[in-house]
């Protein structure tokens, strides 16, 4: 099945915390990011206030950076031409908006060797304030979903995907809760994530004292991430350079370097048909190299 | 055909032929029956032995054949002998390379399972119904996760006499599933469904060579609707309210319908009962995706992608498919007919479905009328009302119904019906403020 991946409703305070991920071993898999409570990510749905748009590109190929707030924290964003509808309804944006963007997550590994979770969007539209709000909503409702059937995966750790399934649990979920279980180092820490329902329903219900008890969450965010660097390589930049000096160096003809060839040269190089696939929709993005066919990729001089 | 492939047939021919053909002959011949003349493996064998004096051709069995009780075939089994006992079987006319064909098919059993079962050359067999056989030379196969015994043109079939059996207690299962309607799916046999009959007809049909009456209608209860057919004449009438016993589902892309074959028993319900309201039948993406599929659903979510194909569109003035480029696949050069649509995924969190959106809801859910469309793709070509639209319905929460279908790519609705939703956020913020107090 090709189905197509389910945008998750998380807070940018679960999709940070992240530390988990489900690499793609094999061609036409997803790879997934699982938060702490278990939800096993590919796409999201987010909402929030842009705050801040930066094109790192040029104008004719713009590379947009931007960060949207919610209230538990910040997602951060990048938008490459490669997202069509995308790149165009950045243009029609202007700092500060609601905005609401639906796009796949990628993951970066930062010097300190901690992984960094980014969102590439597909369409990020401006919405108004009701629909943010509908959004924080909805996320807290997801989020105490997930809250609860964590719970219930953790009232008896035998109980597998299968179990948890026949306990109601949606299948995708019950994945990511017991890949979480088994991955992590230790177990969520509910305190935070129902810190972030409190605050979502602080700020839709203004007219009610909310007191949960929870003490409100202290960001432990850094204020950028470095979204340059391979998605989770660390020797990411060698990569790139060799790939960069193969594309010159077949690049006999002017028409491309030949991609089979390409492959061939990699892989004697110890770079993998998938890395080097990932690599090169990096330099893509990037804007060093481009495929002026299906076939071939060439430096952009 | 690569030789590697061929090692296993070139032993089983050596093995009947022994010394009366040297290796390089018999690569020759195996390249001419196979490759120059197409000829099939079985029927490759055969000429090959034939033609080299190979007396017996019952010989031609990879190894020999061991006994295997139902419970015990993995699917794999290249030749084996099975004692059970016939449940059901029919003769079925089918078209082979459009020849037609004549095959038995039906149910054997055992002590330990029971399973679908094809004479592919029945010849002059006929089985009778709870008699017990000696199935000799059959193979496997696996079919939508269950096994499958077949008799191919070396099968045989033996009475088995005086062997008594007990067939495996599940097979003859009295008790057949509670089923509503929601949660029928593909494959099921056996199911119970209480509903009432919100329509029916009669039509003729020719099946089998033969014309025939097919009684078909929509059943429906508290949780959803399904379409269901009977074969023989139940005297159903629209506006009565039933319940179904031994009745089996098959699918249609994934819509799953209730078929009445001839072990269902139907009876009439006084019960008053509630059916579901056309749109009243919620469902989350999650829930399509475990059933398929299914007629009249609805689902409520975030219009979250728009895709190629929505917006002003052209059909053919002929059969009324979409165009592209004013050549219809159908009908060559048309001059087409504008029309609006929408190709939109709907994603409500549990899951992603593709609906495609009618003109008049397209109007209604972008505020764009046709006149309208036109008018801009005038002003600023036809791509300008796709992305317009889109600039109106992404992100949008809107509820959807229709009929749902599942392939590779997941659920997709044909949408009868379309609206936006609005959220009352403050009730549903205090519930769930409430669920979370009464939690902690």
């Amino acid at each position: 099945m090709n189905m197509r991946e389910t945008a998750w409703r998380v807070s940018a305070a679960e999709l940070n915390a992240s530390t988990l991920e489900i690499r793609a071993t094999e061609e036409k898999m997803p790879s997934y990011v699982v938060t702490p409570l278990g939800a096993k990510v590919n796409r999201v749905l987010i909402s929030g206030v842009l705050t801040e748009i930066d094109n790192i590109g040029t104008d004719e190929e713009p590379m947009w950076r931007g960060k949207i707030v919610d209230l538990s924290g910040s997602f951060y964003i990048n938008v490459g031409r490669f997202q069509t509808d995308a790149v165009a309804e950045m243009t029609t944006l202007k700092e500060p908006c609601f905005v609401a963007a639906v796009g796949r997550v990628r993951t970066y590994t930062g010097d300190n060797g901690r992984m960094y979770v980014s969102v590439r969007p597909e369409h990020i539209v401006e919405v108004d304030e009701k629909t943010r709000n509908e959004w924080l909503l909805e996320t807290a409702k997801s989020t105490w979903g997930r809250l609860n059937d964590m719970k219930k995966a953790l009232s008896d750790p035998s109980m597998k995907v299968d179990g948890l399934v026949k306990a109601g649990v949606n299948p995708a979920q019950a994945e990511g809760i017991v890949y979480a279980l088994e991955n992590s180092e230790e177990l969520p820490d509910s305190m935070k994530y129902l810190g972030v329902i409190q605050g979502a329903l602080k700020h839709l219900l203004p007219d009610r004292s909310i007191d949960l008890g929870i003490p409100e969450e202290i960001s432990d965010e850094p204020d950028e991430i470095e979204m340059d660097g391979p998605a989770g390589g660390s020797n990411g930049a060698d990569i790139e350079d060799t790939i960069l000096n193969l594309i010159r160096e077949l690049d006999v003809d002017g028409r491309g370097a030949p991609r089979e060839e390409l492959e061939r040269r990699a892989e004697t190089e110890g770079i993998s048909g998938l890395e080097l696939e990932e690599v090169s929709n990096i330099l893509m993005d990037k804007g060093l190299i481009y495929e002026p066919n299906l076939r071939y990729l060439k430096l952009i001089d | 055909m690569e030789l590697t492939e061929l090692t296993p047939i070139k032993e089983e021919i050596k093995g009947v032929l022994g010394d009366k053909i040297d290796d390089e002959t018999l690569e020759a011949e195996l390249k001419r029956y196979l490759n120059d003349y197409g000829v099939g493996i079985e029927q490759t064998k055969r000429g090959i032995i034939r033609k080299y004096g190979g007396a017996d051709m019952t010989m031609v069995v990879t190894g020999s054949s061991v006994s295997k009780k139902i419970g015990e075939l993995t699917g794999s089994e290249q030749n084996v002998d099975i004692v059970a006992k016939v449940l059901y079987a029919e003769t079925k006319e089918i078209t082979v390379r459009g020849l037609a064909k004549q095959i038995i098919s039906g149910i054997l059993g055992d002590e330990t399972s029971t399973t679908q079962f094809t004479i592919w050359e029945p010849g002059s067999i006929t089985l009778e119904k709870g008699s017990i056989y000696n199935f000799k030379n059959c193979y496997t196969k696996v079919w939508n996760e269950k096994v499958q015994i077949n008799l191919g043109n070396r099968g045989r079939v033996e009475l088995a006499h005086g062997v008594e059996m007990d067939v495996a207690e599940r097979v003859i299962q009295t008790n057949p599933t509670e089923c509503k309607i929601s949660e029928l799916k593909e494959g099921q046999g056996n199911v119970s469904v209480t509903g009432r009959i919100i329509s029916m007809e009669a039509r003729n049909v020719v099946a089998r060579g033969r014309e025939t009456t097919v009684y078909s209608g929509v059943l429906a209860d508290d949780t959803g609707k399904v379409q269901f057919s009977a074969w023989n004449d139940l005297g159903l009438k629209e506006g009565e309210t039933i319940s179904i016993k031994g009745a089996y589902v098959r699918g249609w892309r994934g819509i799953p319908q209730l078929n009445l074959g001839d072990r269902c028993e139907v009876s009439r319900v006084d019960a008053v009962f509630d059916v579901v309201e056309s749109g009243s039948s919620r469902k989350t993406v999650a829930e399509i995706v475990k059933v398929g599929g299914g007629l009249d659903m609805t689902v409520e979510g975030l219009v979250v992608d728009i895709k190629a194909g929505s917006g002003l569109i052209k059909r053919c003035p002929q059969c009324n498919r979409s165009i592209l480029n004013g050549i219809c696949t159908a009908h060559g050069q048309v001059t087409g007919i504008n029309d609006l649509r929408l190709k939109i995924v709907i994603d409500d969190g549990t899951g992603a479905i593709g609906a495609i959106v009618k003109r008049q809801d397209t109007e209604k859910l972008t505020g764009i009328t046709l006149n309208a469309a036109e008018g801009l793709a005038m002003a600023q070509g036809e791509g300008v009302v796709a992305r317009e639209m889109a600039t109106r319905i992404l992100m949008k929460r809107i509820t959807a119904t229709g009929n749902v279908m599942s392939d590779d790519y997941g659920p997709s609705m044909i949408v009868n019906t379309t609206s936006h939703v609005e959220t009352d956020v403050l009730k549903e913020a205090n519930a769930l403020l409430d669920e979370l107090e009464a939690a902690l």
